[in-house]
């Protein structure tokens, strides 16, 4: 092993642009244009009947095709964790106040979302928490039109 | 299927964060070299090369264009394996698969990882922005936070799920996973091989802050360099080659599940603990292998942890104990090297994480214990004859498994 001191390295610039066209694929624009009506649009299996969100074009349980359905907004918290940290620029630095990120599953899906849990003290935060979805003020069809999930009166 | 064993193991020197001496390709070099040295053979004796590493964490890609020369490739076969986490095993497999066919009699398997060429951008770059177009392919924003940066720290916060999952299952405490923690730890201060090489104490692991409850930065792997490389031949090669001192795989099994136990991709598996794949590639392992009850079976098991919470899951979902028991058997000290089921005494990826090589040192080191070649006081002081090999990966969904064994199977 050699003393990092002795060593040279060779800094490496890549003298490009990246610029991607990526296509989400009908089912995710569908849901974006259903956010845009703060509207949470899933997918249900033709032959099992089993609904996911968000939606896509196939199931991966029964292979079935699936089809358009708007979700409930108000679901069941199923997991959770407290972010001590969050990630800049890949590294991670220390947040001010925990925050509580948990795992939805919306009434009548059978699937999980990922969003924060506003209003809940991360002490009080359990498996079973009744949870409702809070939109942006003015939705753009954008992920983040669903701002977080608060606790459902 | 022909019987087929790893008749000798090649490790760099060290694994630490920084090999700056060396280029990727002279660092596996170095693997090769140390895996002929240890069986002398020659590059001449091999058939066909696999290699695997973790594609874009260091931003180096085809690898089988420009490592070939390094690890005896050249004038031969060579394939290149990524399933992320399970990369080594994966890779071992291949060569398995390779001989156990009749296709081939030696092959060589080189895996590597170099995590210091990359930084945190490089990673951003090579894995990240994939994983960003995958997400959106599949309706979740990583950099507004609904998906794996909402998390809050990366993979341990997308694993925290599985952490918290696990222990309502279980109903270990978060103590226990301090205690696996320590204890792989300190293993690894007794394996020449090993990165994070410090006896451990729960109180150390406990000092250590939360990224994602429950889960510490005590409670995962460090970022690794280095590389390893191994000889899997035909039984009518190990009586040619080597003195029988070998160590048989007789038994394979991988399987992936929906990607939505990475808990960021929709999915109807709604439990990130359930890893179902994981029972089936050991089922499939197991049955191969001619394993009734794993539970009474195995000698010592290698178990891929990327998170100290993993190794207790593991040994459950593996059937080396029953559900919500591998707390309580790390409690007994079951799992020490000295125990009754020493599980990782390496110190586990939890302590040597050169991703690559993570899953294939899991099956390598089974068989330097079988063989009675480990250098270092991570001996086991018992005789191996079975051991269980184990690793993690893909999109946190896809599990492999190897039996290993001190007699081949009997020719059926």
């Amino acid at each position: 092993m050699v003393n990092q001191s002795e060593v040279e390295f060779v800094e490496t610039i890549v003298p490009m642009d990246f610029n991607y066209n990526i296509r989400a694929g009908k089912p995710i624009e569908d849901y974006l244009r259903g956010m845009a009506q703060k509207k949470i649009m899933g997918s249900k299996c033709t032959k099992c009947g089993k609904v996911v969100i968000p939606p896509r074009n196939v199931c991966g349980v029964a292979c079935g095709k699936m089809e358009m359905v708007e979700v409930d907004q108000t679901g069941t918290l199923q997991n959770y964790t407290i972010g001590h940290v969050k990630i800049t620029k890949g590294l991670m630095e220390p947040v001010e106040e925990p925050v509580v990120l948990g795992m939805i599953q919306l009434d009548g899906t059978n699937s999980l979302l990922v969003s924060e849990i506003r209003g809940v003290d991360p002490k009080q935060v359990k498996k079973g928490l009744r949870v409702k979805a809070v939109w942006k003020e003015s939705p753009e069809g954008k992920f983040d039109d669903l701002a977080y999930f608060e606790l459902a009166s | 299927m022909r019987n087929v064993a790893i008749i000798g193991v090649g490790y760099t020197p060290v694994f630490v964060s920084k090999r700056i001496d060396v280029s990727i390709a002279e660092m596996a070099n170095e693997a090769a070299n140390a895996v002929f040295r240890n069986t002398g053979l020659t590059i001449d004796q091999i058939d066909a090369v696999v290699q695997g590493n973790m594609q874009p964490f260091e931003c180096v890609n085809l690898p089988y264009l420009w490592a070939s020369e390094h690890i005896g490739a050249v004038g031969k076969p060579v394939m290149r394996i990524a399933t992320g986490g399970t990369t080594g095993m994966t890779t071992l497999m291949c060569a398995y698969y390779h001989v156990a066919s009749g296709l081939y009699d030696v092959v060589l398997a080189v895996t590597w990882e170099k995590h210091s060429d990359g930084d945190a951008q490089v990673g951003l770059a090579g894995i990240v922005t994939p994983e960003i177009f995958t997400m959106v392919m599949h309706g979740l924003d990583l950099i507004t936070g609904r998906g794996m940066g909402g998390t809050s720290g990366g993979s341990t916060g997308a694993a925290a799920y599985q952490a918290l999952s696990y222990l309502h299952h279980s109903g270990a405490d978060p103590e226990h996973i301090d205690k696996m923690a320590a204890l792989e730890r300190s293993n690894a201060a007794l394996n020449p091989y090993a990165h994070l090489r410090k006896k451990t104490t729960v109180e150390d692991i406990q000092a250590t802050p939360f990224i994602s409850w429950p889960l510490r930065y005590g409670h995962t792997c460090p970022t690794t360099d280095g590389a390893t490389a191994c000889i899997v031949a035909s039984e009518e090669k190990v009586k040619e080659l080597t003195d029988g001192n070998v160590a048989w795989i007789i038994g394979v099994g991988s399987c992936t599940s929906d990607p939505c136990t990475a808990n960021f991709i929709e999915g109807q598996i709604t439990d990130p603990a359930e890893q179902e794949s994981c029972r089936i590639a050991a089922k499939k392992a197991y049955e191969m292998a001619g394993i009734e009850d794993p539970s009474k079976e195995f000698d010592m098991a290698e178990l891929y942890d990327g998170f100290a919470h993993q190794s207790l899951m593991y040994a459950e979902k593996l059937g080396l104990c029953k559900e919500g028991e591998a707390h309580k058997l790390l409690d007994k000290g079951a799992f020490n090297i000295d125990g009754e089921l020493p599980i990782n005494a390496s110190g586990g990826v939890f302590s040597t994480n050169a991703i690559g090589t993570s899953a294939m040192n899991r099956p390598c080191e089974c068989a330097l214990q079988i063989m009675g070649k480990i250098e270092g006081e991570h001996k086991i002081p018992k005789k191996i004859k079975k051991a269980l090999a184990h690793g993690w990966g893909g999109l946190f969904q896809y599990n492999s498994v190897m039996v290993l064994s001190d007699t081949p199977k009997k020719s059926s």
